[in-house]
């Protein structure tokens, strides 16, 4: 990957380097508050405490396991959904692509009355897939719409070459979009990801078994009728906030990597 | 809607889902899960001292649930109890379905007024209760339980749910130490008021805080107030007896602006919310004074102050002695010492259950029984539904035993005494308007006539 | 799942032409008495007038923050993961746990003011949250805080999709580092800001969390939102069949800016599809 700015001298690197410290400042002056609060009172205590609660395990395995079956289902859908609507012929495929938008502009909460009837009829209530289908099925509006105008900027030529070629649908899929498509892909599942792992009131309604809950349930511990601690809640907020933090970096590395090798030309 | 101190829990942790839950459940697919009326209702299900039931609720806290659990274990021992907390901001949209559903919960909390968890709502999932307590209790079973909370639980005749405790407003909670520190004395009017607010300024210490952009408190403040100018004018306006432009209210929202001109308010009030940000402020001792009612009685015992402080973000907490005043005479009338207040929650049956005759039991144990209502005064949080419940001041270890007890108990008992109706009643719609009122006055974007004239131009347009 | 979703608008519809509390067996069917009504009710207008303005601001500052952000760390910057971790890690934080932070950092005795009296800014120090004038700047300030991360990733990702043989090409024709970013980097993002901009439209128009959770729509409907305002309707007021109408208000103009968006799009570049 090329240097978007290139900065050749010295003085010029200097320059770059205050300009992108001077914006970041007011980006990191909350979180330093937010990180002082936690440590405020008890101190490192509030992280025992919040370890103490000792259901953090399950709540971590039961995050892990529905955001991955989450993002794995967003990732295969959302690049057969934008492939499909950007560069095959589907008739009134732009019909199908506002219905689906369209789904954008409604929060979860609408759905949670006939999602609690569908769950039980269809007999998956109080287990990981009636958090995971729901929560697959409102991230795919906003990733799709995301992949396909990324999926748009790949040539047509390419295609049309791989069609001259021989390759089938699936193959110009498998072989072009899929590379293709690297760095689009790494935000696809970190956008997934947070909003997985975030999931607060679909794993609250839909699973009942403790088990199986989630971690956006640890700062409850803390809150309560009377009283609110508010040191704890931020240390539960950055222990749960470092996992995805941690997810990101790797999916940067990997789909950094994937650029040098998905530049195929 | 907003039961005492369920304001500000609907804010803790109100992920973002979670609240717009509530709205666009309501606005969008409610129809989908009404709850279905006249479902089977057999009261004769299961059995009455044995078996598995579930409990959701949005309170109490986890380890006043657990002690209210154990201690109903010494009674009913094969009868075991699953608690489930929700958060108030998840609470209705977790509890409307699963009402609806074969599988809810077997007992649930639910609240008086339009608030989280309505009893106006959820009361038509519920069993009557009121066989159960006439068996309890006797048939004078209504003379030995808080009116309060009787009324304000029932859904059309239904005896919906058994209120577990009330809680009051009408007091200043003031921080004695602090008091002590520079030789003054709790306020008991106006110009006292100002004085003790000049002398913690001059000294670097917030004199009185109050949460103003949470504007249900202001209305604890506001009653306070107009309660003070003139006893039970702002039941009457509740209850649209006299319009909101009586002299008695325009005059105690003239006093109230008085409170933020004369520097006894906390600069900023206006941006502040009393949860958390006042009652951090007061338990971290930058404050001495705060508008709290009755559920801050927990605070102080030497174990919930010293949890609270810490929790306040203030490091090595160490306990101060914290009174419970009357609101300052700042009308001058010798009016003082009025308490407003509501049934905190209570606990409904579920008519789906499969374990009726179990949960009843567990419902009626915590509303009514001795043991139970002990259990309930001992937390000190909720004014105990059954009259003749007391703190037992044996095992509550307070900061300060001496100056705190006869403090409490006189609280207890006035309390006790109390019919005035506080605000969880009181449709959301005048809240608001009350609100506004509070906050456009305060703000100086309206004089107190026009913002009661404004007042009560909503009032009067509200069915 | 679309099935689902359009049985809740449909059912919306319905709610929207009555005058019911939500549990009264009986609701009143008053047909289009509730758009009518909202015509005319100023506290919508506002909350349409903040959202405009807020849109506006928070799109723009959220887009070239999170462009330039993209473009510098696509530099040969040092401790490049530091900063993408500082203005990622917002993204992940529910806004719920930082209201009260923010209520404390932007307090009459808060951090900020606090801050402003040590370099010497004191006569800029003020109760933020407690003004009208002021309390909408900071919700501003919040949501780009927020959300940047999040613009940030995506035009990362796409600057990855840039041709490096055309930056290469400009560089060699003596083009400048600001050239280049004008005129091949931020045409190449295009797709992006576009999908940006409508996430944002839309998003604008379900805003809630923030303004609800720092200031209550507070002070005085100072920062009331089309999402705060159906959320006090329809909850604590229990007007669901106005709340429901509202909501179907919000659905179309969120489609309305959607559309416009894209529409605007095509005749720019011309091009067939959204």
């Amino acid at each position: 990957m090329r240097a978007v700015f290139e900065a050749r001298r010295p003085s010029a690197r200097l320059l770059l380097q205050i300009l992108v410290t001077a914006m970041v400042i007011p980006y990191l002056f909350p979180l330093v508050v937010m990180v002082q609060g936690s440590l405020a009172g008890e101190g490192w205590g509030n992280y025992r405490a919040v370890f103490e609660v000792g259901t953090i395990g399950t709540f971590f395995k039961s995050s892990v396991i529905i955001s991955v079956s989450t993002i794995i289902i967003v990732y295969v859908l959302t690049m057969l959904a934008a492939f499909g609507f950007s560069k095959l012929r589907v008739r009134r495929k732009e019909v199908y692509f506002w219905m689906i938008l369209a789904a954008l502009t409604l929060p979860e909460v609408v759905l949670l009355t006939p999602l609690f009837a569908t769950t039980l009829a269809l007999g998956v209530y109080d287990t990981y897939w009636a958090v995971v289908l729901p929560l697959a099925a409102l991230q795919i509006p906003f990733t799709v719409l995301i992949a396909r105008r990324f999926v748009d900027g790949v040539p047509d030529a390419l295609f049309d070459a791989a069609r001259i070629d021989g390759a089938s649908t699936f193959t110009s899929f498998r072989y072009i979009i899929i590379p293709m498509t690297r760095p689009i892909a790494a935000a696809i599942v970190v956008l997934t990801l947070i909003g997985s792992w975030n999931a607060y009131l679909l794993p609250l309604v839909l699973i009942q078994d403790p088990a199986q809950q989630t971690v956006t349930l640890l700062p409850q511990f803390f809150v309560s009728q009377f009283s609110n601690d508010q040191t704890k809640v931020l240390a539960s907020a950055v222990i749960t906030a470092i996992p995805e933090i941690v997810a990101y970096l790797c999916l940067q590395g990997l789909f950094e990597r994937g650029l040098s090798a998905g530049a195929i030309k | 809607m907003l039961g005492s101190s369920r304001i500000w829990k609907r804010r803790p942790l109100g992920f973002a889902a979670a609240i717009m839950s509530g709205a666009l459940v309501l606005a969008g697919c409610a129809g989908g899960g009404a709850p279905a009326g006249g479902a089977a209702q057999n009261a004769d299900q299961g059995s009455a001292d044995s078996g598995e039931i579930t409990w959701w609720g949005w309170t109490p806290d986890a380890a006043p649930a657990e002690a209210y659990i154990k201690a109903f274990n010494k009674a009913y021992p094969n009868i075991k109890v699953t608690f489930k907390k929700l958060t108030i901001d998840g609470y209705d949209a977790a509890i409307r379905p699963a009402l609806a559903s074969s599988v809810g919960p077997d007992v649930f909390d639910v609240a008086p007024g339009a608030a989280n968890g309505s009893v106006d709502i959820y009361g038509v999932n519920a069993i009557d209760l009121k066989p159960a307590v006439e068996k309890a209790l006797g048939a004078d079973w209504e003379s030995k339980l808080a009116p309060i909370g009787v009324s304000s639980l029932k859904n059309g005749d239904k005896l919906a749910a058994l209120s577990v405790g009330s809680v009051f407003s009408g007091t200043v909670w003031i921080n004695k130490d602090l008091f002590d520190k520079y030789n003054l004395q709790p306020p008991t009017n106006y110009d006292e008021w100002k004085k003790v607010c000049a002398t913690f300024k001059a000294n670097g210490v917030g004199c009185f805080v109050q949460g103003a952009a949470q504007t249900a408190f202001n209305e604890d403040t506001l009653q306070a107030i107009s309660n003070n100018v003139q006893p039970g004018v702002w039941e009457k306006a509740l209850k649209k007896e006299v319009p909101w432009t009586d002299p008695t209210i325009v005059k105690a929202l003239t006093l109230w602006k008085g409170l933020f001109d004369d520097g006894i308010m906390q600069e900023g009030a206006l941006g502040t919310q009393q949860y958390p940000d006042a009652n951090n402020g007061f338990m971290s001792g930058k404050y001495a004074m705060v508008m709290m009612g009755s559920w801050y009685m927990q605070y102080s015992t030497v174990e919930g102050m010293t949890a609270a402080i810490s929790g306040a973000g203030v490091a090595d907490p160490k306990p101060f002695t914290q009174l419970p005043i009357a609101f300052p005479d700042i009308a001058g009338t010798g009016n003082v010492g009025s308490l407003y207040g509501d049934a905190d929650f209570g606990l409904a049956v579920n008519q789906k259950s499969k374990n009726i005759a179990a949960a009843t039991t567990f419902a009626t144990w915590l509303g009514t029984s001795a043991e139970g209502q002990q259990a309930v005064a001992d937390i000190l949080n909720d004014i105990p539904a059954l009259v003749s419940a007391q703190p037992n001041w044996d095992t509550v270890k307070l900061v300060n035993p001496e100056a705190q007890q006869p403090a409490l108990e006189k609280l207890i008992a006035d309390a006790g005494k109390s019919d005035e109706p506080r605000l969880a009643t009181v449709v959301a719609d005048l809240q608001t308007a009350i609100g506004v009122a509070s906050t456009t006055v305060a703000a100086g974007e309206a004089t107190p006539e026009e913002a009661a004239a404004t007042l009560q131009d909503t009032a009067s347009k509200i069915k | 799942m679309v099935g689902i979703l359009y049985y809740c608008i449909g059912e919306t519809g319905y709610l929207s032409t009555l005058d019911w509390d939500g549990t009264s067996p009986t609701p009143t069917s008053v047909g289009l008495q509730n758009y009518q009504d909202i015509l005319v009710d100023p506290i919508f207008w506002q909350a349409i007038w903040h959202t405009v303005i807020f849109f506006l601001v928070t799109f723009t500052a959220q887009t070239a923050i999170g462009f330039v952000f993209a473009a510098l760390l696509h530099s040969k910057v040092k401790l490049a993961t530091v900063y993408k971790v500082i203005v990622f890690t917002p993204v992940v934080i529910a806004p719920a746990t930082m209201a009260p932070v923010f209520r404390q950092m932007f307090a009459a005795d808060g951090q900020l003011n606090w801050f402003l009296d040590h370099v010497g800014l004191g006569f800029l120090s003020q109760p933020w949250l407690a003004q009208s004038s002021t309390a909408m700047p900071v919700i501003m300030f919040i949501t780009v805080w927020n959300f940047t991360g999040l613009t940030f990733v995506l035009y990362y990702a796409a600057m990855g999709q840039i041709d490096p043989e055309v930056l290469e090409a400009a560089r060699t024709d003596g083009a400048s580092n600001l050239r280049t970013l004008v005129s091949i980097v931020w045409p190449g993002v295009r797709s992006t800001t576009v999908a940006l901009a409508m996430l944002s439209v839309i998003g604008a128009l379900k805003t809630f969390d923030i303004p609800y959770l720092v200031t209550i729509g507070g002070p005085n409907y100072a920062t009331e939102f089309l999402g705060t305002y159906i959320y006090r309707i329809s909850i604590p007021s229990a007007h669901v069949g106005y709340g429901a109408a509202l909501s179907i208000m919000l659905l179309v103009l969120a489609l309305l800016g959607a559309i416009a968006v894209a529409a605007r799009s095509n005749r720019k570049d011309g091009e067939s599809g959204v």
